[in-house]
């Protein structure tokens, strides 16, 4: 089984949801999307043409960030899957700089460091952060998902690198990425590429799916159908 | 070594170079944030100083293991002085590497994970063969211990010299999706920094008198051979079409390096220090323009195109990679090359 996603831009509205779902399920700090958009503006007035690519991780086959990294901290997993070792990673970004879609970040100061803040926003009259923080028990800030834990850090580390996992928690739980479920239009597909008849195989063979930057070889997991047109939206 | 050998201005810079460098890196190195990065702008001076002086490390390297090699007198009466030089300048990169990955224990970490398909990984661990290897020949020319292994120590000194340089260009040269990186010349822009820049610092520290002709002659020869590379890539850069290439040759990286090629001999020290200074130009112009094109969803964080300044913090790691390779030379040099009977030897 290989998994991979479809994300198929006549359904998608750029409503960010994806990118609110990640950050909450995965506790990114504020500075930090591995869920993201590319956003393009393209023609001159009155032919212009405002594009939104959500993306993310492709989970390369043929990964750069895995072929450089020289602690073995980036590795495939037996489902092809691009998963990051903390414990293993240098914070030599190498992988920031190899990976030719820029979805890899890194810690420069300690994540959620604002909730360790001990100033009350109004004197005498609010919790400060870390108050909160202590109150509301979450690790690094009071809206982490303890659920994230089960495979990679809820609390990431200063000098480290993050980016998707492709919820690899919840899909080993039977469930869809964060991002898959809290999309509204269902623009978003995950499932087996391995598996001819899958959904996302299918929708790749019949709107000829092509990933991000294919001239590169890497041979990407996140495969994008259709372009949005007003005309073809029913 | 006496103690009053070190109240002399040349000690009093350097200690100032390290206290300024040490600032700042125990402030990023405990805090984090002080350096001019960004998840777009990833690699910049500190690295870039790592580079630099391992560059002209491995210059210093190629040149002595060489002139042993071919039996040159004026480098062979040299050798402890180039050991020295090189080993310094090498633990000064290794300085402010450590301090750009968060960790000098990181470096160790670094070379005893293998991953066998990396570029930085064969980097890093040739450096350190380097650095241990120089060690050793430093030891044995200490202990007056000279023997047919020296010869083979040599050769492997020179082999493994030459491999990191062009490792250290292949860190970048394999780099997909970014067009000023990607490519074979960064391996020959690395080994011909190498050698431009490793001639400027031995000339620059040449004691005061004689300079043997051997050293103006590398640094006019290796600098002609720099400006040539330049002007190359300068001509693809002008006629390229391709994508996203930002280019990142000037004509002043060009002119200084043809004049000391032309009239390095006049001035050699003045030259020496010319070229030194466009190497580490040349070396930070190439690293920072590679990144200047914003990738995927950075560019709506950060812009398409970014510029980049150093800040105070990232100047402070460059003075203390020099300033760390500055003591360990004069303390080399003071403890071995000055009061021994082989005293420049």
């Amino acid at each position: 089984m290989k998994y991979a996603m479809v994300i198929d831009q006549q359904k998608c509205v750029g409503c960010g949801g994806c990118i609110l779902a990640c950050k909450a399920e995965n506790n990114t700090p504020p500075d930090i999307n591995w869920c993201d958009k590319i956003t393009r503006t393209s023609g001159t007035f009155p032919d212009v043409r405002f594009e939104y690519i959500s993306t993310m991780c492709n989970h390369c086959d043929n990964a750069p960030c895995v072929t450089v990294c020289p602690t073995r901290a980036m590795y495939k997993s037996p489902r092809g899957l691009t998963l990051h070792d903390p414990d293993k990673c240098i914070g030599c970004k190498a992988c920031m700089v190899s990976c030719p879609y820029g979805v890899i970040s890194f810690n420069w100061q300690t994540p959620h460091r604002e909730w360790q803040k001990e100033s009350q926003l109004v004197a005498a009259g609010t919790f400060t952060p870390r108050e909160m923080l202590l109150r509301a028990g979450g690790e690094g800030n009071p809206h982490a998902n303890p659920e994230r834990g089960v495979s990679y850090p809820v609390l990431r580390a200063r000098g480290t690198v993050e980016k998707c996992t492709f919820c690899d928690h919840r899909l080993a739980k039977g469930l869809e990425p964060a991002c898959v479920e809290a999309c509204p239009p269902r623009a978003r597909i995950v499932g087996d590429l391995d598996d001819p008849e899958s959904e996302v195989s299918r929708l790749i063979r019949r709107y000829d799916g092509t990933p991000l930057r294919p001239e590169l070889g890497t041979r990407a997991r996140v495969f994008y159908i259709r372009s949005y047109s007003p005309e073809r939206r029913t | 070594m006496q103690l009053r050998n070190f109240f002399t201005p040349t000690w009093a810079v350097i200690a100032a170079g390290l206290l300024f460098g040490a600032y700042f890196a125990i402030g990023e190195l405990s805090v984090g944030g002080m350096l001019a990065t960004n998840n777009g702008m990833i690699w910049t001076l500190p690295l870039v100083t790592y580079i630099f002086l391992a560059l002209m490390s491995t210059g210093v390297s190629i040149v002595l293991c060489h002139g042993t090699l071919t039996q040159r007198d004026e480098i062979m009466r040299q050798q402890r002085s180039l050991l020295v030089l090189a080993a310094s300048l090498l633990i000064g990169g290794f300085v402010a590497l450590g301090t750009e990955l968060g960790s000098p224990l990181h470096l160790f970490w670094l070379v005893f994970s293998p991953n066998l398909t990396s570029p930085i990984w064969y980097m890093g661990t040739l450096y350190s063969i380097e650095l241990v290897l120089l060690l050793v020949k430093l030891v044995r020319d200490l202990q007056g211990h000279h023997g047919r292994i020296d010869q083979s120590l040599t050769w492997a000194t020179l082999g493994v010299a030459v491999a990191a340089a062009l490792m250290l260009g292949a860190v970048f040269g394999t780099v997909t999706g970014r067009a000023d990186f990607h490519g074979l010349h960064a391996s020959i822009l690395t080994l011909t920094a190498a050698l431009a820049s490793g001639a400027a610092v031995i000339v620059l520290t040449q004691p005061s008198g004689g300079l043997p002709q051997i050293y103006i002659r590398a640094l006019r020869g290796f600098s002609a051979l720099m400006a040539i590379l330049l002007t190359l890539r300068w001509g693809y850069e002008v006629h390229s079409s391709v994508v996203d290439l930002q280019g990142w040759v000037t004509v002043w990286m060009i002119a200084p390096l043809a004049v000391v090629a032309l009239f390095g001999g006049r001035l050699p020290r003045t030259a020496a220090a010319l070229v030194a200074a466009v190497s580490l130009w040349v070396v930070l112009a190439f690293v920072i323009t590679g990144q200047m094109v914003t990738l995927g969803p950075m560019a709506t964080w950060y812009g398409a195109v970014q510029a980049y300044r150093p800040n105070l913090a990232e100047v402070g790691i460059l003075v203390l990679g020099i300033a760390v390779a500055a003591a360990l030379f004069q303390l080399g040099r003071q403890a071995w090359l000055s009061s021994s009977p082989q005293a420049g030897r």
